[in-house]
C-alpha cells in the first residue's frame, strides 16, 4: 500500500508543469552562473599567480636582508569551491606581509592585483545562492496543495476509507515530493560538476568531492525544511488559495526580507571603545619600552653618538619609522638599511652596525610577539564577537543556516579564511628561524652587500593548503544538525496536526 | 463600467489574506528603513561637515603662507555631499569613495633649487570589506523594498485575477454582458493597482513621518519634488509587474500554473539577472594592464627625471635657465601623474558602465538606477561629483596662475619656490569647492532608463491586451 501511495504521489508530481518549469529554470540558472563563476575564478587565479611572481621579483630585487623583510609577502590562493559559496573568499584581504616586525592577522591584509574596487558594488552570485532562492521556492510550490488540495477535492477522504495509516500517507507524500525535488537539484549540480571537471583551470581533489557532498547534504536538508514548512501551511490552511498566499509570504519573509532586515533591526553590538583604547595603550607602551631599550643600547655602545645609522653614507638608502593604526590595534617599528659596497672607508662603523642589528632583530621579534598576545584577544573581542552575534541572528532563518553550513563545508567562512592567516603566522616563524639559523641579524648582508647580496633562494617557501575535510565537517556540523532538527520538529508537528484533523 | 469592475476587484482584495500580509510586510520594512536612516544619517552628515571644515582650514593656512605654498599643496580632500534621500537608494555608496584628493606630497628634492612635487588630483579607492568579517547583507532601502518586495506583492495580487475567474466560470458570465474586453482588463488592472497602492502608500507615509520628525533631516522643497518623481517611477514600476501578472494570467488556464510561471520569471528577472549580467559584462575584459600602476607611474617619472637631471647638473646653465627647467619638470610631472590617475579612473568607470548597461535588461536594475539618479546617490551621482571636482581643480589652477601673474615681483616660473609669488593670498579670494546636485542633470542621465521602463510597460500592456482579447473563455 505504501508503495502504491508513493507511486501515485510521484506520478502526480512528475507529470506537472511546475516540475518541468523547475527543472528548466534550475538548469538554466546553474549552468549560466557556473560558466560565469568559472571565468571569474580563472581571473582570480591569474591575479594570484601574478601576485606571487611579483612578490618573488620584488623580494629578489632587494640586495640586503633588512631591505627585503618588507617585501616578504604571502598571498592567499582563491578557493576553487568558492564557486559553490563565495562567502568571504573574494571579500577579505588576500595578501599579507610576514615580516618579522609584525605578527600578521586578517586585519593587516591587503588586496592584491588588478581589481577594480568599483566592481564590488555588484553582488556576486554563487550556486548556493541560486539553491537558496529557487529550491526553497520550488519546495513551497510543490507543497502548498499537497494536503490542502486533497482536503478540497475530497480525495483524502477517499484514501482514508481504505485501511491506510495516516502516517503512511504523510510519509509517502514527503518522500515522493522530495524525490521529485531532488531531480532538479541533482541534475543541476551534476551539470555544474561536469563544467567544473572539464574546465582546465579548476582541479578538484578527493577532499573537494567530499566537501561538495557536504554541500549537497546541506542542500537536501534545506530543501526538506522548506517542503515541510509548505506542508505545515497546507495542512493548517486547508484551502489551496490561502495556503499558496501564506507560503509565498513566508518564503518572501524568510529568504528575502529577514536576512536583509534583521541586522538593521537587531540590537547593534557596541564597539567596545574602551577595550580598543586600553589594548592599544598596552601595545604602545611595549613599543615605547622597546624604543627606550634601543636608544639605551645606542647610547651605551662603544661607538660615539646616538645615531642608529652610525654616520654611514653611501649608495643606497635607509629608513626607520614606527607607525600605528589604533582602530586596528596596529603598531610596528620598521627599519632597514641597504647599501652597496661600503668598502674600507667604513671599516670601523660596520662592526658597530652589525652589533646594533644583532641586538635589534631579536628585540623587534620579541616585542612583536608580546604585543600579539594582547592584540589577538582584543581583535577577537572587537571584531569577531560582534560579527558572530550577527551571524547567530541570521541563523534564525533556514536560509541563514544553509548559507553558514555550506560556507563551512567549502571553507570560505571566516574560520576558513583565518586558517590562511594562521598559516602565514607559521610561515613567519619559519622565516625567523631561518634568519636565526643563518645568523642573518648580525651579518653584513643585513645592511650592505660588501660580503655579497642577501641569499633569498634558500628561504622557506610558502604554500597554503586548505585544512582537510574533517575540519570543514566539524565546522559545518552544528548548522547542518540544526537544519535536521528543524526538519524533525516540523515533521512531528505536521504529523500531530494531520492525525488530529478531521477530514 | 471600468470603475465598477475596479471597485469589485478592490473590495475582493481588501478582505483577502494577501492584503493583510502585504500591509504588515511593507510597514515593517519601511519602518526599519526609517529607523536605520535616522541612526546613520547624522554620522554621514557629521563626517561631511568635518571634512569640509578641514578643507577650509587647510586652504586658509596655506594661503596665509604664500601663493607658492597654496599652489604646491593644493586644495586637499574634496568631499562628496551626502544626499538627504539616502534612504531611498543606498546605491552601493559604501563602495564609492566619499572624497577625491587634491594633493599629496609624492617627492621632495634637496639641493639647488630645492623642489617639491606639485599637487595632483587623484581618486582614492575604498575597500570597506577588506577586513570586514561581518555578514554581508543588502541594505534595506526603498530600492530593495520596492524593487524586490513590492514587485513580488504586485505579482501575488494579479497572478489569478483572470485565471481564477476563468476557473470559476465567472469570466464567461461577465463577458456575456455587453462589456468590451479591454474594459474588463483595464478595470482589473486599476483594481489591482489601487489595492497594491493602499498598503504601499500607508507604509511610505509612515516612513516619511518618522524620518521628518528627526531634527537632523531637513526635507526641503527640492527633496519633496524628488520624492514625488520617485513615487511616480515606483508607480510605473509597479504597473510593469501588475501587467506582467495580468498577461500571464490571461494566457494560462490555471492560476497555479500562472503563479509558477510568474514566480520563476520574477526570480530570474529580479534576483538573478542583475548580478549575473553585471558579472558577465564586468569580467569581459581585464581592467588594468599587466604592469602594475605604481610601476608604470615610477617609470614615467624616471624618464622625466633623467631628462631634467641633465639640465639640473649641467654647470653650463645659468640660474634662470635652471629655474625654468625645474619649473617645467615639476609641472610636467604633476600633469603626467594626474593623467595617469585619470586614465585608470576612466578604465574603471567604463568597466562599471559596461556592467551597468548590460544589467539594464532587468527591470529591477532600471528601477534602481532611476531611484539612484533621483535620490542623488550611487554611481551616476559619483560621476557627477567627479565632474564637479575636475572643474574645481581647473578653477583652482587658473586662480593660482592668475594670482601669480598679478604679482609684479614674481618671476612667473610656475613650479619652483624661487620663481613664484611669495606673498600671502587672501583666503576669501580662493575659489571654494561646493559639491552640488542638479535635478536637470539627473533627468538627463535618467532619461534612457525612464524610457526603457516605459517601453517595458507599454509592450507588456499591449501584450496583455492582445492575449486577453484573443483568448477563448
Amino acid at each position: 500500500m505504501f508503495k502504491t501511495l508513493i507511486g501515485r504521489e510521484l506520478l502526480n508530481n512528475l507529470m506537472t508543469f511546475r516540475f518541468a518549469a523547475a527543472v528548466f529554470i534550475m538548469l538554466l540558472l546553474v549552468v549560466a552562473n557556473t560558466v560565469v563563476l568559472i571565468e571569474d575564478y580563472d581571473r582570480r587565479l591569474a591575479g594570484y599567480n601574478t601576485a606571487v611572481k611579483t612578490h618573488q621579483r620584488q623580494l629578489h630585487a632587494k640586495k640586503t636582508y633588512s631591505g627585503g623583510t618588507s617585501k616578504l609577502v604571502v598571498a592567499r590562493p582563491p578557493n576553487p569551491l568558492s564557486i559553490f559559496n563565495v562567502g568571504f573568499d573574494k571579500r577579505l584581504g588576500n595578501e599579507v606581509s610576514v615580516s618579522h616586525t609584525l605578527v600578521p592577522s586578517l586585519w593587516d591584509a591587503r588586496m592584491h592585483g588588478s581589481d577594480n574596487p568599483f566592481m564590488d558594488m555588484f553582488a556576486s552570485i554563487d550556486i548556493v545562492f541560486i539553491f537558496e532562492v529557487i529550491l526553497s521556492l520550488l519546495a513551497l510550490i510543490f507543497a502548498y496543495d499537497t494536503l490542502a488540495g486533497e482536503y478540497e477535492q475530497g480525495t483524502l477522504r477517499l484514501v482514508l476509507t481504505h485501511s491506510v495509516r495516516r502516517g503512511h500517507i504523510l510519509l509517502a507524500k514527503y518522500i515522493s515530493a522530495m524525490l521529485c525535488l531532488l531531480v532538479p537539484l541533482l541534475m543541476s549540480l551534476l551539470l555544474a560538476m561536469i563544467l567544473l571537471t572539464t574546465s582546465s583551470v579548476i582541479s578538484l581533489n578527493a577532499d573537494d568531492f567530499l566537501r561538495i557532498g557536504g554541500v549537497i547534504w546541506a542542500s537536501v536538508a534545506y530543501l526538506s525544511v522548506f517542503y515541510l514548512i509548505g506542508m505545515l501551511i497546507s495542512g493548517m490552511a486547508r484551502r489551496t488559495s490561502t495556503a499558496l498566499m501564506l507560503s509565498m509570504f513566508v518564503w518572501g519573509f524568510l529568504v528575502l526580507v529577514y536576512p536583509n532586515m534583521i541586522l538593521a533591526v537587531s540590537p547593534q553590538p557596541k564597539a567596545p571603545q574602551t577595550r580598543t583604547a586600553s589594548a592599544f595603550n598596552q601595545i604602545e607602551q611595549m613599543w615605547e619600552e622597546f624604543d627606550r631599550e634601543r636608544k639605551h643600547f645606542l647610547a651605551t655602545d662603544a661607538f660615539p653618538g646616538e645615531e642608529w645609522d652610525f654616520g654611514i653614507k653611501g649608495w643606497g638608502g635607509l629608513y626607520a619609522y614606527s607607525w600605528d593604526n589604533p582602530s586596528k590595534l596596529l603598531y610596528t617599528y620598521e627599519s632597514a638599511m641597504e647599501f652597496r659596497d661600503l668598502g674600507e672607508q667604513y671599516a670601523t662603523e660596520i662592526p658597530h652596525t652589525q652589533n646594533y642589528f644583532r641586538f635589534l632583530g631579536p628585540r623587534v621579534i620579541n616585542t612583536a610577539e608580546r604585543t600579539w598576545l594582547i592584540r589577538k584577544p582584543a581583535l577577537e573581542d572587537i571584531f569577531i564577537h560582534p560579527a558572530n552575534v550577527e551571524r547567530i541572528w541570521l541563523k534564525l532563518s533556514p536560509a541563514g543556516l544553509y548559507d553558514a553550513a555550506t560556507q563551512a563545508w567549502v571553507g570560505t567562512d571566516v574560520l576558513g579564511i583565518r586558517d590562511f592567516f594562521h598559516a602565514a603566522r607559521q610561515h613567519r616563524q619559519r622565516v625567523i628561524n631561518y634568519f636565526h639559523d643563518k645568523k642573518v641579524f648580525g651579518s653584513q648582508q643585513w645592511f650592505t652587500t660588501d660580503e655579497g647580496a642577501a641569499d633569498w633562494g634558500s628561504l622557506p617557501q610558502f604554500s597554503f593548503q586548505r585544512l582537510d575535510v574533517n575540519t570543514n565537517a566539524k565546522r559545518a556540523l552544528p548548522d547542518v544538525c540544526i537544519l535536521l532538527m528543524i526538519n524533525i520538529v516540523l515533521f512531528v508537528i505536521i504529523f500531530l496536526i494531520f492525525i488530529k484533523s478531521e477530514v | 463600467m471600468i470603475w465598477h469592475i475596479a471597485k469589485r476587484e478592490l473590495y475582493d482584495n481588501l478582505n483577502s489574506l494577501r492584503f493583510a500580509l502585504a500591509t504588515v510586510l511593507l510597514l515593517g520594512l519601511m519602518l526599519t528603513n526609517a529607523v536605520v536612516h535616522l541612526r546613520e544619517h547624522p554620522t554621514r552628515l557629521q563626517k561631511y561637515h568635518d571634512g569640509v571644515a578641514e578643507y577650509q582650514n587647510r586652504l586658509k593656512s596655506y594661503a596665509a603662507e604664500s601663493l607658492y605654498k597654496l599652489a604646491q599643496k593644493g586644495p586637499g580632500d574634496l568631499y562628496k555631499k551626502p544626499s538627504g534621500l539616502h534612504f531611498c537608494a543606498a546605491g552601493g555608496e559604501t563602495f564609492l569613495p566619499a572624497d577625491a584628493e587634491g594633493g599629496y606630497g609624492r617627492w621632495g628634492l634637496g639641493g639647488e633649487p630645492p623642489l617639491e612635487s606639485f599637487w595632483i588630483l587623484w581618486y582614492p579607492s575604498v575597500t570597506p570589506n577588506l577586513a570586514n568579517v561581518r555578514p554581508d547583507v543588502t541594505k534595506v532601502d526603498w530600492g530593495f523594498i520596492i524593487g524586490y518586495v513590492l514587485s513580488l506583492i504586485a505579482l501575488l495580487f494579479t497572478f489569478d485575477s483572470i485565471s481564477r475567474e476563468r476557473e470559476r466560470g465567472t469570466l464567461r458570465l461577465m463577458l456575456a454582458n455587453s462589456i468590451p474586453r479591454h474594459t474588463v482588463l483595464i478595470g482589473k488592472f486599476l483594481g489591482a493597482l489601487i489595492s497594491v497602492s493602499i498598503p504601499f502608500t500607508l507604509a511610505v507615509l509612515i516612513n516619511l513621518l518618522v524620518i521628518s520628525t528627526s531634527s537632523h533631516v531637513h526635507l526641503g522643497a527640492e527633496v519633496w519634488g524628488r520624492l514625488g518623481i520617485i513615487l511616480l517611477i515606483t508607480l510605473l514600476y509597479t504597473c510593469l509587474f501588475l501587467v506582467l501578472g495580468l498577461l500571464v494570467s490571461a494566457r494560462v488556464q490555471r492560476s497555479a500554473v500562472s503563479l509558477v510561471i510568474l514566480l520563476l520569471a520574477w526570480v530570474t528577472l529580479v534576483v538573478f539577472m542583475p548580478n549575473t549580467l553585471a558579472a558577465i559584462a564586468g569580467g569581459s575584459s581585464s581592467s588594468e594592464a599587466a604592469l602594475g600602476f605604481s610601476e608604470r607611474s615610477d617609470q614615467i617619472h624616471d624618464e622625466l627625471w633623467r631628462e631634467y637631471a641633465s639640465h639640473r647638473y649641467n654647470s653650463g646653465k645659468s640660474w634662470p635657465q635652471k629655474l625654468e627647467a625645474a619649473g617645467e619638470y615639476v609641472t610636467k610631472d604633476a600633469a603626467q601623474q594626474e593623467r595617469l590617475h585619470e586614465e585608470r579612473l576612466k578604465q574603471r568607470i567604463s568597466q562599471v558602465n559596461r556592467a551597468r548597461t548590460l544589467a539594464r535588461i532587468s527591470p529591477v536594475t532600471i528601477f534602481q538606477h532611476l531611484l539612484e539618479s533621483f535620490a542623488g546617490t550611487g554611481f551616476e551621482r559619483h560621476l557627477q561629483f567627479l565632474e564637479n571636482v575636475k572643474s574645481y581643480a581647473q578653477q583652482f589652477r587658473t586662480f593660482t596662475v592668475d594670482t601669480d601673474n598679478a604679482d609684479a615681483e614674481s618671476l612667473h616660473i610656475f613650479g619652483v619656490r624661487e620663481g613664484m609669488s611669495q606673498k600671502p593670498v587672501s583666503p576669501e579670494a580662493i575659489p571654494k569647492f561646493e559639491d552640488t546636485l542638479s535635478l536637470s542633470k539627473d533627468f538627463n542621465t535618467a532619461a534612457i532608463d525612464l524610457l526603457l521602463l516605459m517601453l517595458f510597460v507599454i509592450v507588456l500592456l499591449s501584450g496583455a491586451y492582445l492575449a486577453f482579447v484573443r483568448v477563448e473563455v
